[in-house]
């Protein structure tokens, strides 16, 4: 369909138009239930948050360096809504190249600044008052998302969100680029989109089966690559991916971005 | 016009809206027009006012274009990562890649926009995407094959990974690559629309690895002068010696893979490419004194003419037999050891079309600057090989550091209604496949190398 007429064009409009109410109305137990997963995802952060701080707080390097990553996953997964607020989101999950002088700079904070004190610097030294911040932070997130309303085209071009995370910071490995624990966070994305893309899946798979497929697809072919890397209860470092392996999770990740970012259209959110 | 010596005429340009309008068969009927008397030259410097964005370039023929068309002022070369597990989704790819190809080189209208979801379309030409001399050539690389066991007994003869030569400062991120897309055109802004709706629409099948941009300097319009052959960022016409890609007997002799080249049988039409990102040390270089700069390179800084014949012009032929001592070229100039012009070098000949290129500032504070050197040729050993180990060692190579670049197969060309490497795909045996889920194509394509 390379060329309508204006007739054709206003008329397809008219009926999305028509289907957009009825999904907005569709749309209101899937977003609650959604509204569920990200409030059980934060309660998890918060609990891990606490530990890893105690660890922090308590000197134990190798402690805390093993509560890094599972802390984050939580995080990763709900990141379209932890996003929507913007103050918090620096604080808990800002990286170096933020801060005019990166790694040295005061303001830099959160986890990958704890991140960096524990593996570039192999101490806890001076990371104190982060953690400290740290949590109070995940906890304030842990508010203001119980009294949130979720907006529905936050909630369905989430997924989208989170595909391109991952493929604007994850597949170089620049996330997590102390710890190289970088496959946890594509797990918490991973997870978070297939979560939006299961609550939805019953609104698109009637109108439009070959898209369900095709995502369905991508998501499993990220499994089968992830579960390549599984160690205990999650990953070996990044630097273990092959560069094969890389680029077939590239593909996927830019394939699902790129269908994924066609969700919210597709049950008439603006 | 035809007084003019930098005719508009280009070779396989079809000007005017009357191009939009034309049948695709109309377009490879005028690829094959001859070449106008000014256009000896792939090299020749893009002319001002003589382009517009209504040219095209026909993506049919016996050979792809982008490699003996006249180069346009811009040009980006991208190499790629393939995802393809079997021919059937090689043969995909290709299809998509052609769907691609012809829609972004002649133009058109850009599909309707629902409000509610991502435009198909970047945008960046506004709603109808003129042709603007666009060329799209694919080529593929050694890891295409090697990588793959139902592929690596079709690689051609001497497709190889390119390998480290003796100033050579290589860069993983920028070299190699299961295939390379050559995009040339007018301007810079329909290279770029190009690679983007070529992203956009293959994110399941390439994965972009690296992709170099780059142009030539446009000259003012002169009416009567010669062609010059465009500057690089030494300063130097880059090209005065190139072989006339108008002569089309010399071009099979030199640029083309043909039915006697001892090669596989689908590749008859295609041609090797040599893409080589050449660092030049502009700083260094700028602070170099002129007769030196000159003893370099073996040619005149302002006119490009041959040492040995300083008062000539660029087209003047250098005589290195009277001078078997270097008195008036040195041995190891640069055009010396790359043409030595005996009887015996001939054969290594290749098609030059490079770019410029300009990304900004180094760690050093250092401009990074230097050559997108794209060169042509029916047999890389022979070619750009050879001619690269007679300039290893050469006194240029103070001046410049290669760190990117590949060797890449460009597929044969395809007629209208065909698809690029869909010689390659009718020949990949359906038992030699691990997992042959569809039979090659029942209609077999057309041989585009049988033709004289």
């Amino acid at each position: 369909m390379r060329l309508m007429t204006f007739a054709a064009a206003g008329a397809l409009l008219a009926a999305q138009a028509a289907h957009a109410q009825e999904a907005t109305l569709d749309l209101v137990e899937p977003i609650s239930e959604y509204k569920i997963y990200v409030s059980e995802n934060v309660d998890t952060l918060v609990k891990n948050t606490t530990e890893f701080v105690a660890a922090v707080k308590a000197g134990d390097v190798e402690k805390a360096k093993s509560l890094f990553a599972p802390t984050r996953l939580n995080y990763e997964a709900i990141e379209p809504i932890a996003e929507l607020f913007s103050d918090l989101d620096v604080s808990i999950d800002s990286r170096a190249d933020d801060y005019e002088k990166a790694e040295a700079d005061p303001a830099f904070p959160g986890f990958h600044r704890i991140e960096y004190g524990l593996w570039e610097k192999n101490s806890t030294e001076g990371l104190d008052p982060v953690a400290d911040k740290l949590l109070a932070d995940v906890q304030d997130l842990q508010g203001r998302i119980e009294s949130l309303t979720f907006p529905p085209e936050v909630v369905v071009g989430g997924a989208a969100v989170l595909m391109e995370e991952v493929a604007a910071t994850k597949i170089s490995g620049e996330e997590d680029r102390y710890s190289h624990t970088d496959l946890w966070d594509f797990r918490g994305n991973f997870d978070g989109a297939q979560k939006i893309v299961e609550l939805m899946r019953p609104l698109v798979i009637d109108r439009d089966p070959d898209f369900i497929k095709t995502v369905d697809e991508n998501f499993a072919t990220i499994d089968t690559i992830l579960s390549k890397y599984q160690s205990g209860e999650g990953y070996v470092t990044y630097d273990n991916l092959t560069e094969a392996d890389r680029v077939v999770l590239a593909a996927a990740v830019n394939t699902l971005a790129e269908d994924l970012s066609t969700l919210r259209g597709k049950l008439g959110l603006d | 016009m035809a007084e003019t010596p930098l005719s508009t005429t280009r070779r396989g340009l079809l000007a005017g809206a009357a191009a939009l309008a034309a049948a695709p068969g109309l377009a490879l009927a005028a690829t094959e027009q001859t070449t106008s008397a000014g256009q000896r030259h792939v090299t020749d410097a893009p002319i001002a006012d003589t382009t517009n964005s209504r040219d095209m370039v026909s993506p049919h023929g016996a050979h792809q274009a982008g490699i003996v068309t006249p180069r346009p002022a811009n040009g980006i070369v991208a190499a790629f990562h393939v995802l393809a597990n079997d021919a059937a989704d090689l043969e995909a790819l290709f299809r998509r890649l052609t769907e691609r190809i012809v829609f972004l080189t002649h133009g058109g209208p850009v599909p309707d926009a629902d409000p509610k979801l991502p435009p198909p379309d970047s945008g960046i030409l506004g709603p109808v995407v003129p042709p603007d001399a666009l060329t799209i050539t694919v080529g593929l690389g050694s890891s295409l094959f090697e990588d793959r066991p139902w592929l690596a007994a079709l690689k051609p003869r001497v497709l190889q990974r390119m390998v480290k030569f003796h100033n050579d400062a290589l860069i993983a991120d920028l070299c190699h690559g299961d295939l390379m897309l050559q995009f040339c055109a007018n301007t810079q802004d329909t290279c770029v629309h190009a690679l983007r709706d070529v992203v956009k629409n293959l994110p399941g099948q390439m994965v972009l690895k690296w992709a170099q941009a780059g142009n030539v300097p446009v000259l003012p319009q002169r009416p009567g002068a010669a062609p010059e052959s465009a500057r690089n960022l030494l300063g130097f016409r880059d090209g005065s010696a190139n072989p006339d890609s108008a002569d089309e007997e010399l071009m099979r002799r030199l640029v083309w893979v043909g039915p006697e080249s001892d090669e596989p049988d689908w590749a008859t039409g295609g041609s090797y490419a040599a893409v080589r990102i050449i660092r030049n040390l502009v700083e260094r270089w700028d602070r170099t004194p002129l007769g030196e700069q000159e003893r370099i390179m073996g040619r005149m800084k302002m006119s490009g003419a041959p040492l040995d014949q300083p008062d000539a012009t660029e087209a003047q032929v250098p005589d290195f037999a009277t001078d078997p001592d270097g008195t008036r070229t040195p041995l190891d100039a640069h055009i010396r050891l790359a043409n030595p012009r005996t009887p015996a070098t001939e054969a290594n000949l290749i098609l030059r079309r490079p770019f410029n290129y300009v990304n900004g500032v180094l760690k050093n504070g250092q401009l990074d600057q230097g050559l997108l050197f794209i060169a042509w040729q029916a047999d890389l050993d022979r070619g750009f090989i050879t001619v690269q180990k007679r300039l290893d060692k050469e006194p240029l190579e103070e001046y410049i550091r290669p760190v990117g670049g590949g060797y890449f197969f460009a597929l044969p060309g395809f007629a209208d209604g065909d698809y690029v490497g869909s010689t390659l795909i009718a020949a990949i045996s359906p038992t030699s496949q691990t997992t042959s889920s569809q039979p090659v194509s029942s209609d077999p394509a057309p041989d585009p190398g049988t033709k004289p």
